[in-house]
């Protein structure tokens, strides 16, 4: 019974990765990968670890693929097309994916050792109080390292995202200190010159190229 | 029949091939993002055969950090692809070749 439930999860969790790699559409990869996130969360619940498997659904299905799919629907990105470019290394590739499948089934058959579960699974190991007293005890500085880390990936990622102001194709910015090309405020220059003007903020910027400021107040709804 | 540790470590193994290939056939940068992703999770589930085989809550922990480091990853990696995007107008990693933006 443990043994078909495995065969069916695990097949469509290799099914779903395959479907990830295999379309061309990155929609469709990301439907395929919500497809393997579900079947890993059931993996989890046979594994005896059901906090994981909650936690697998409502961050990674939940959180992380409705920002992956967030993204795809916001830059509206074409289908893939295919090319012929090192269409010669595809021999080698499908020899090494073979020699590297031979080697795993070698490994696999050969080595047999494998720890026995102990008899009547009383543990509580995986169950959310093991987990939480663990994580604050024995492992609370990485926890805290872990909050430091998010800390830094929110400012990153608002860093990264921030809209400067528009400009015109020819002007060269610096995340920073914005470097602007001489002959986009006076046309009389000519194209080559390399005199640049300095703008340290992009309310600066936008003042210099005379472009209304976007972050007034009175002009917000 | 119960399933073994062996056979949760194959499909881990198996997964994380398909991740690999993933990440050196596809051009998109989003498709290569959720291949990462796809690795990630190949680990954790090791991880999580490993901790529920030898009684141990700590591999379990390590997942929980990895589901972490995953979701950091994913907010400052959808960051640099927008980014990528408005600047270049285009998804295709061959594009964006030089580092500069």
């Amino acid at each position: 019974m443990l043994a078909l439930l495995f065969i069916l999860f695990a097949g469509i969790a290799i099914g779903s990765a395959i479907a990830v790699v295999a379309q061309r559409n990155p929609l469709y990869s990301a439907i395929s990968l919500i497809g393997v996130f579900i079947s890993l969360a059931c993996l989890y619940v046979m594994l005896a670890a059901p906090f994981l498997a909650a936690v697998q659904v409502i961050v990674y299905a939940g959180a992380i693929m409705v920002l992956v799919v967030f993204v795809i629907m916001l830059l509206n990105v074409e289908q893939e097309e295919r090319r012929t470019r090192l269409s010669f290394l595809v021999p080698a590739a499908v020899g090494l994916a073979a020699l590297l499948i031979a080697e795993v089934t070698f490994i696999l058959y050969w080595v047999q050792v494998s720890p026995v579960t102990p008899a009547g699974n009383v543990s509580d190991t995986g169950l959310t109080a093991s987990i939480g007293t663990g994580l604050f005890t024995t492992y609370l500085l990485p926890f805290e390292i872990t909050s430091i880390l998010l800390l830094m990936a929110i400012v990153g990622a608002m860093t990264l995202a921030r809209r400067t102001a528009e400009l015109p194709p020819g002007a060269r910015v610096v995340p920073g200190a914005q470097v602007l090309a001489l002959n986009i405020i006076d046309p009389t220059v000519p194209l080559d010159d390399t005199t640049a003007i300095e703008a340290h903020t992009t309310v600066e910027v936008a003042k210099i190229l005379g472009i209304p400021d976007d972050h007034d107040p009175a002009r917000r709804d | 029949m119960t399933p073994e540790l062996s056979w949760y470590l194959a499909v881990s193994a198996v997964l994380f091939t398909i991740g690999v290939a993933g990440v050196v056939i596809k051009r998109n940068v989003i498709a290569m993002f959720m291949c990462i992703e796809l690795m990630l999770n190949a680990v954790n589930l090791t991880f999580v055969a490993f901790a529920s085989f030898f009684q141990d809550v700590t591999g379990q922990l390590f997942v929980f950090i990895v589901m972490t480091v995953a979701a950091a990853e994913a907010a400052v990696g959808l960051g640099i692809i927008i980014a990528i995007f408005r600047n270049r107008e285009t998804l295709d990693v061959d594009e964006a070749s030089i580092l500069k933006l």
